[in-house]
Parts: structure tokens; sequence; C-alpha cells
């Protein structure tokens, strides 16, 4: 440690530190504006000027360490003097537009203008104008009061991996561009306006709005991907005004997804009040009205729940609570990505924190687009590779990163068992392996050398393994997850027993969910089959979109063809033509509740917003409906539907009760094992289905402002490698089981021959889900 | 974006191989920035946007990089400009020592504005940012030569020669 004084008082810090930051960690003011703990050091603003004894001239602080009995003063005369004469400099061109400007009563440059500034300008000359650009719908600019700290353009560089923002010109000609074809190409764009110190970029959705001071703060937690960030929700009255990262959150940053998503709060897809079928359309009802209905439709019936993994934990409980009161033996589903239902797979969820596993020697990538999934981890990883840290990948694409990773090898999906086979091969060559390893490894004929990336880094002292949604998708999952398992195992990286691998689960609170659902749990695809076959009465859909969303659309049309659908849930969607009810349930903006994420961290909001209609928590519905179906209700207060959910997980009870113990553990299945699978793939073509950020989940398909950012970043309908469908790319025809519709075939040389990424979803059916894809007048 | 990539120009082979042996001179491909951006500009005689995104894609760096150096350097150009390119430092030192009346009089003699070309195609008139060269003031860069402490009546006599050699450097 480094001792130093600051303003004469003793303090020690880690060496290397710069005096600025041990000046922030220790309560001593110095004002800066391009310095931010995320970002390289810049040092070209000259606000952060300190004096230090026996120097002759005033130091910048941001980029001078501190050494050992240094004595910095941070509050002089002379450096008055020095940051009034700063402040001068960095206002000249300035517009001094206060009052018309957005950032106005949370910018540093007004802030500081009143602490350090003259009163009065001197300079009279001519100020020079910036042209303002185009960046997209998510970030406006005003480059007139830009003070060139560079802070975007390291952002760009370094954060969001795009490098499109960047400093033209010199000297008085200065200026900040932003290269743009149709908006910036970083998910994490939004982030640009907070970076900003002063408004010259801001936040084009809330712009001219409201006023910093005027918005109430909403701790909550971002639920639209696993990563369940930190959130800060900015309301007036009950309107949401912008959603930014929680100040000293687990991440700096939030993506675009979970930013903008807010539009579709007040959008017209919400559904705000009861409504009964009547006469072929929805009409608005009383609760007691809807409740009756529904009542009338699955009393004494076989009933079939779907539900979104995305509600609080106390909603989730709910519904198991009101399966139990009322429906037991229910098929219940949650998963609409996963083809194999066998217990590994019930699984998810990371074994380690996101901290971990930015620290540990290697990173494997296993088949996913994680700049789409999971945009902040992605971004973690981004750092990583910034600083030398080797990140690989293996999967059936080159997934734009914006940051390349280390290493790099491109499989078909039916290829995952050979190269885990060989992987196998090549640890236990160098003597390591686990019970069971053999066995599976002879159970796969093919090897494929691509297991080789995989070995290397599993010889590391410490390897995390990111499992995607190819494997996770996979028809043959719980094999392949149970071989990912024993060479953990093997090479020390997890314990007997144990798999200490990071499966990336489809949404919220996977650990919770195999805790609560692990024993009564389906398929949502057999659940659809299931009710299609008549095994089932009618659909209970609590905030899931099988239409929109997953592998199961078309089965899911022919489903709800058949019986009647009963919504519950905070967005209608297209799913809701089918709707004989709708029973509104409240937002995750709108509940007192709690989230876990997908390392079991555990989050829970106080102070939510108030309803906009006659919504109610999705717990008081589930304990409606349970009531109105002659069942006892288990709980009437939030306290008594908790110690419901500790029965469940138990780990929970730390949430509430004390404030230290955050994470929780996912009731894992450690005793099941699944040998390698020899199947033979029943197609000649591997369909993978795309993920697009700006499309997937039904909040997002109501967002105005992310679909607008989803057509600027529009994936194709289906990509391919151009050997593939020879001459195929542009508009074709495709006929699947349920009919004729035209796709847009894109190709692309980084994806591996022999697959078909399938990105469109829709009435028609979901290419992912058919057996057999024909294009007209191409193969397949 | 095939479509776009096969529209942009290419540089010669035999350039290609005089950029891959400067490349590897380097630790970083980055390094080589400069001198590609002075072979592109001796090649294409200017360097548009497309030339920018070539160079961009033949070292493998963001368009924005390569943007960043380009206009930050007055001796890269983004337009076609005169035979003689006239770069007036406005900047604090060369002010003061009456670099705006110096523009004011290249200006009204050539009948152009800051940024223009004249008619014959023989001078372009630019202001620049500190040429580096303060104890000189008022500096003119005229193509890659220097001319310090200069005035109205220097100018003239340079303007006056270079029409006498119509043209010709
Ligand atoms: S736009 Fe904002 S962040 Fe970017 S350089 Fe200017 S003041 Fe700094
Ligand atoms: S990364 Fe995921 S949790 Fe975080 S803001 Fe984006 S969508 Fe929300
Ligand atoms: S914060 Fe130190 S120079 Fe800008
Ligand atoms: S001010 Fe003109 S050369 Fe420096």
């Amino acid at each position: 440690m480094t001792a130093l004084y600051i303003n004469d008082e003793e303090v020690t810090v880690t060496p290397g530190t710069s005096i600025l930051e041990a000046c922030r960690e220790n309560g001593a003011e110095v004002p800066y504006f391009c310095y931010h703990p995320e970002l390289s050091v810049a040092a070209n603003c000259r606000m952060c000027l300190v004096e230090i004894e026996g120097w002759n001239k005033p130091a910048a602080s941001c980029c001078t360490p501190v050494a050992e009995g240094m004595k910095v003063r941070t509050q002089t005369e002379a450096l008055e003097k020095d940051r009034e004469m700063m402040m001068e400099y960095l206002l000249i061109h300035h517009p001094l537009d206060c009052p018309v400007c957005d950032q106005g009563g949370a910018c540093k440059l007004q802030d500081y203008a009143v602490e350090h500034g003259a009163s009065h300008g001197r300079y009279a000359e001519m100020k020079r104008a910036v042209v303002d650009h185009d960046l997209g719908p998510f970030v406006s600019t005003c480059m007139t009061r830009c003070i060139h700290c560079t802070r975007c353009v390291r952002f760009a560089d370094e954060v969001a991996g795009t490098g499109d923002m960047g400093v033209l010109d010199r000297g008085d000609h200065m200026r900040i561009d932003g290269i743009v074809e149709d908006c910036l190409s970083s998910e994490l764009s939004g982030n640009l306006s907070d970076i900003c110190p002063v408004g010259a970029l801001l936040d084009k959705p809330s712009h001219d709005v409201s006023r910093p001071w005027e918005v109430t703060r909403h701790k909550s937690t971002c639920t639209q991907c696993p990563q369940g960030c930190d959130i800060t929700i900015e309301s007036r009255g009950d309107e949401v005004i912008r959603i930014r990262p929680e100040k000293d959150g687990m991440e700096p940053w939030i993506c675009d997804r979970g930013r903008y998503v807010y539009d579709a709060f007040r959008s017209e897809q919400r559904i705000l009040e009861p409504k009964v079928r009547e006469s072929g359309g929805l009409v608005a009802a009383s609760w007691d009205d809807a409740i009756g209905r529904a009542v009338e439709l699955m009393k004494g019936k076989r009933v079939g729940i779907v539900f979104s993994p995305d509600w609080s934990v106390e909603g989730l409980t709910s519904i198991r609570l009101l399966n139990d009161a009322v429906f037991e033996g229910a098929k219940v589903a949650f998963d609409l990505h996963r083809r194999d239902m066998r217990s590994f797979a019930f699984e998810e969820g990371l074994a380690m924190t996101t901290q971990q596993i930015e620290d540990s020697g290697q990173v494997v990538i296993l088949g996913s687009d994680l700049r789409q999934r999971l945009p902040v981890l992605m971004q973690r990883l981004r750092k990583r590779i910034n600083a030398g840290k080797p990140v690989s990948r293996i999967g059936a694409m080159n997934y734009r990163t914006n940051t390349e990773p280390t290493k790099d090898s491109l499989i078909r999906p039916r290829d995952w068992s050979a190269v885990i086979a060989f992987a196998m091969q090549q640890v236990s060559g160098l003597g390591k392996t686990a019970a069971g390893m053999d066995a599976w490894m002879a159970g796969v004929e093919g090897r494929h050398e691509a297991g080789k990336l995989l070995a290397d880094a599993l010889m590391d002292d410490s390897c995390a393994l990111l499992v995607g949604e190819e494997i996770r998708s996979h028809e043959d999952a719980a094999a392949l997850i149970y071989g990912l398992d024993l060479l953990m195992r093997a090479c020390g990286h997890a314990e007997a027993g144990k798999d200490g691998r990071n499966l990336i689960s489809e949404g919220m609170n996977p650990q919770l969910l195999s805790s609560v659902f692990g024993d009564v749990r389906t398929s949502a695809g057999e659940l659809f089959d299931a009710a299609s076959n008549g095994e089932l009465d009618v659909l209970l859909l609590i905030g899931s979109d099988p239409q929109g969303d997953g592998l199961f659309s078309v089965q899911a049309k022919q489903a709800m063809d058949k019986v009647p659908l009963v919504q519950v849930g905070a967005i209608s969607g297209q799913i809701s033509e089918y709707a004989e009810v709708q029973l509104p349930a409240a937002a995750y903006s709108e509940v007192e509740g709690s989230f876990v994420n997908m390392e079991g961290r555990i989050r829970v909001a106080e102070n939510p917003l108030s309803s906009l209609g006659a919504e109610r928590p999705l717990w008081k519905v589930m304990m409606r409906l349970i009531q109105d179906m002659g069942g006892d209700i288990p709980a009437v207060n939030l306290d008594e539907l908790r110690a419901h959910v500790i029965r469940f997980a138990p780990q929970m009870e730390h949430a509430w009760r004390s404030s230290d113990e955050l994470m929780i553990t996912a009731a894992r299945n450690n005793t099941a094992t699944h040998a390698s699978s020899t199947k033979a793939p029943s197609r000649s073509l591997d369909l993978i289905s795309r993920y697009s950020m700006y499309r997937e989940g039904a909040w997002v398909r109501a967002s105005d402002l992310l679909s607008e950012a989803g057509c600027l970043h529009a994936l194709d309908d289906v990509l391919v490698h151009p050997n593939t469908l020879a001459g195929a790319e542009g508009e074709r025809v495709v006929r699947t089981s349920s009919g004729e519709q035209s796709v847009h075939v894109g190709s692309r040389e980084d994806v591996v021959p022999g697959v078909l990424f399938v990105a469109k979803r829709g009435v028609a059916g979901d290419l992912s889900s058919e057996s057999e894809v024909d294009f007209v007048g191409g193969a397949a | 974006m095939s479509a776009v990539e096969q529209a942009l120009p290419q540089f010669s082979s035999k350039r290609l191989e005089e950029i891959k042996t400067l490349i590897a001179r380097y630790p970083h491909s980055r390094s080589a920035l400069l001198p590609v951006l002075h072979m592109a500009q001796e090649d294409f005689e200017y360097l548009s946007m497309d030339v920018q995104k070539l160079v961009a894609k033949t070292l493998g760096l963001h368009l924005m990089a390569v943007r960043e150096v380009v206009t930050f350097y007055t001796m890269f150009r983004e337009k076609p400009c005169g035979t003689y390119l006239l770069e007036v430092c406005t900047n604090a030192g060369c002010m003061l020592n009456g670099a705006d009346e110096l523009v004011r009089h290249l200006c009204d003699t050539l009948e152009i504005k800051v940024g223009g070309t004249t008619p014959d195609g023989l001078f372009t008139v630019t202001e620049v940012e500190c040429a580096g060269a303060c104890a000189g003031a008022p500096v003119v860069q005229i193509n890659n030569a220097y001319h310090e402490k200069v005035d109205a009546a220097h100018m003239d006599v340079f303007i006056t020669e270079a029409r006498g050699q119509g043209g010709k450097k």
C-alpha cells in the first residue's frame, strides 16, 4: 500500500492508483470531465488539476500515480484560479444554452461552471457551431456543446468495440464524429448519453420530455435477458421516462434492449383491464366476470400451463401454488427453446459469477451469439480480450462480437459430440479423466478437431465454459451437457458430482425455476402436441408468447386452434387472437418482488411504479384464481407467499431476512448420466434458430423504439453459407408443412456450410421446427 | 455489402507488395497507417471516403481510425484541390501576426472563398490550425513547402509567378 497525504490527511491506497482515484476514494472533491472509472485515461480536459508539494506546476491528477509520502492539495487559491481558467477555456465555444438542454440539472459542465467558473465571459469573438449527427434512434446530438473529453470515443473503442466514434480535425476545428450507415452499430449505444458529461450526446427517446429533478427513481431489475441487470427506472408520475443502469450496480452499462423496452409499458399491447371474448372480439369486463369466465373454462378440465420465466420469484411460485391447489398433475412448461427435456438439461444458470468468468484463465463460448443474447456479459469478455486474455469460441457462425475472439472454430451442430469426444481424447492423453468419460467417448464415432481448442482451454488452471443455445436447443442436449460436465471434472474444474459449467438459460430465474418446477416441468412442444391430440382441454398462458418466440410456434398454433386459451399477462401480443379471457398482470416495473439472475444473484425491488390500469401483481391473480376455482388460498400477503418460496428454495430466505447472502444455487440433479447418442441426424441440413435482441420477447415486440432499431439491424430471415444453397440469396419462397411463405435468404462466408440460420417466425410457421424444408426452386 | 466492396478503388499489386513489406516492419498494422496514406494519396491524388475505406480494409482498421488521422494532418486531402494548395495557419500565433488579413487578401485576389479552388484549377486556399512553426508566424504552407513571415506582397509575387508558369510546379 502507498501512504500519501491529501489535504494534510494521511491516506493509504493501492500502489499505482491515480491521485484522482485516491481523492475519490477518500472523499476529497476534485472536478473532472474526461476521467471515467471504466475507460482508459485520456487526460485531455485538464480539469482535475491538483497541487503536489515540491512540484512547480499543478498536475493532472487523473494521470499522475500516487507516490509514497506525496503531499497533495486539492483546494488552494492558485488551483481555484486554474480551474476558473480551464472553465473559461472549455466554455469558449459553448452555446451556454442550459435552459433548453436536457442535461441541465445533471451536467458536470453546469455544476463546475457554478462552482469554479467566472460569472462573466470575456470572449467576445465569433463562436463556432458544429454540425450534429444522426446516430440512430437512441442518441441525439448537439455537438456544439461538446467539450472534446473523448469519453464517447473511448467508449466506442474499448467498451462497445465498434470504434464508430472518433475525433476529427484538430485544434479549433476539432469535432467528434460518428460513422453511421444507418445507426450506431453497438447494442450498448444507449450508454453514450449517460457517459457524455455534458449535453452533447443525449437520450433521443426522452429528448425534451422532462428535467432531472422531476423524476422519481425506482430500483428494479431488468428481465429482458438472464443477465438481470440492476436498473433504475426514472418516472414522472406513473410514466416511465428512462431506464438507466443503477449507480453502483453490478455492471456499469446496460444494453439497448433493457434500456428502451420501456415504451412497451404504455403501449397499446399492454393488457390493462380484464377482457373476455364476446361475439368474436375481446371486450373489457370486470374482474369478477373475467375470472368467472376463466374458471368456467378451466374448472375440472385438463389444463396445460405455459408461462414465461421472467416473472418475479413470488409470481412464479404462485403459479406452482395454483398448479398444486387446483390443477394437480397438470402439464407445466416454461421453456420455449428446448427440444431435449432429459434431466440434465433442467439445471441451468451459471456456476460462476460474471466476475469469476472475466477473471478465469480461459473462457470458451460454446455455440452462442453472446453479443445478442447477453450483451453485458459479452462486454465483460471484450474487456478480457482487450486486456490480452484469451476468449475462444466454437460455433456454427462467426457471430459478430465487435472484438474478435482469440481463437475460433466453425462446426455444425451435429458435430458437437465429436468435438467433445475429441477433447476427451486429448485430455485423457494428458492423463486427465473422470468416471464415465471413457464410456461416453466410446459412444461417439467421429472426432472433430475443434475439440483441440476446447481441450487446450480446459488444460488451463481455470477455465469457464459458456454453454449457449446451439447446445441448449440441441436434440441431444442432455448428453452433450453431460459430456461437458465430464470434461470439467476430468480437468479438475469441478468436483465429482458438480459440473462447474455455465449453461446460459433462456430467461430469468433459472436456479429458482429448477427448484420450484423441477418435478412438474415438461417440454412446451410436448404440451402443445398433447393439446392438439385431445389430451388437454384448455391452455393457460401466463406471460409467454409461444407464437412469437421459441421453437414451437407451429405446434402452439395447432394447439390453440384446438383448445381454448386463457391468457394472463402484461402484453397482449399476436397470441391474443386466440384468447377467450385476458387477465391483466403487472409489469416487472410495477411489482414488489424478487428476481434471480443467471448467476443466482437475488435482487429485491421495493418501490415499484404504480399501476396504469386494473392490472394486479401476478401472485394476486393466481390467488384469486385458486379461490374461485374452489381451492384453499395458500397465501394472502407477500410474507406468506415468501414462506412458500422458501419451502421450494430455502436459500431465498437470506435475501429477505438479511442483506448479505444474496446468491442462490440451483437445485442440481447430480446423479443423472446421459450416454452419448449414436443417432444420425434426421435431416441433411442443420437448423439453428437465430436470436435478435430487438425482436425476441413479447415486451420487445411491443416496443416501438426497439422495433425501429430492429428494422435498422434486421437479420436475414434465413442465413446460409453461399455453398449451402447455391445462388439462393434474395427473396425466396419456402414450402413448409404449414404452407408457403416468402423469406429473405442471405449468405455469409463465415457461416459453417450445411446450416440454416433461421430468424423469421410467424403465423405461417417457424422453419426451425420443420423437419423438412423445401426452398422452391432450390435445394434443401 | 459485397457490391459496395467491389466498387472500392484498388491498390495495384505492386503497391500491395510495398504495403505488406511496410506492415511487417511494425508490431501493429496500425503503425503503417501514415505511410500507407501517403501512398494512397500519391496513387489516387486525394483521399476520398472510398480510398479511406480501402486503406482501412487493407490495414484491418476501423474506418474511424483512418478518418481521425486523415483529418488531423492537413497534408492529407479529402477533396481534389488546385495545383497550389495554400494552407494559411490562422491559429493564435499567426492570427496575432496578421493571418486573418492574409486570408482575406488571398481570397480577394483569387476571387474564391476559403476552401475554394480558382476556376483555372491553379489555387486552393484553406485555413489550418497551428502549423507548428509559430516562430515564423504568419505561416502559409504551399504544397510541401513552408513560407514563413509572409505578407500580402509576398503572396502577390508568388501568385504572379505561379500563373506565369501556367500551372507547372
Ligand atoms: S460528445 Fe460528450 S462524451 Fe463525446 S467528447 Fe464531446 S463531451 Fe465528451
Ligand atoms: S443485458 Fe439483459 S438484463 Fe441487462 S439491460 Fe440488457 S436485456 Fe436487460
Ligand atoms: S480528468 Fe484529468 S485531465 Fe480530464
Ligand atoms: S500559430 Fe501558426 S504556426 Fe503555430
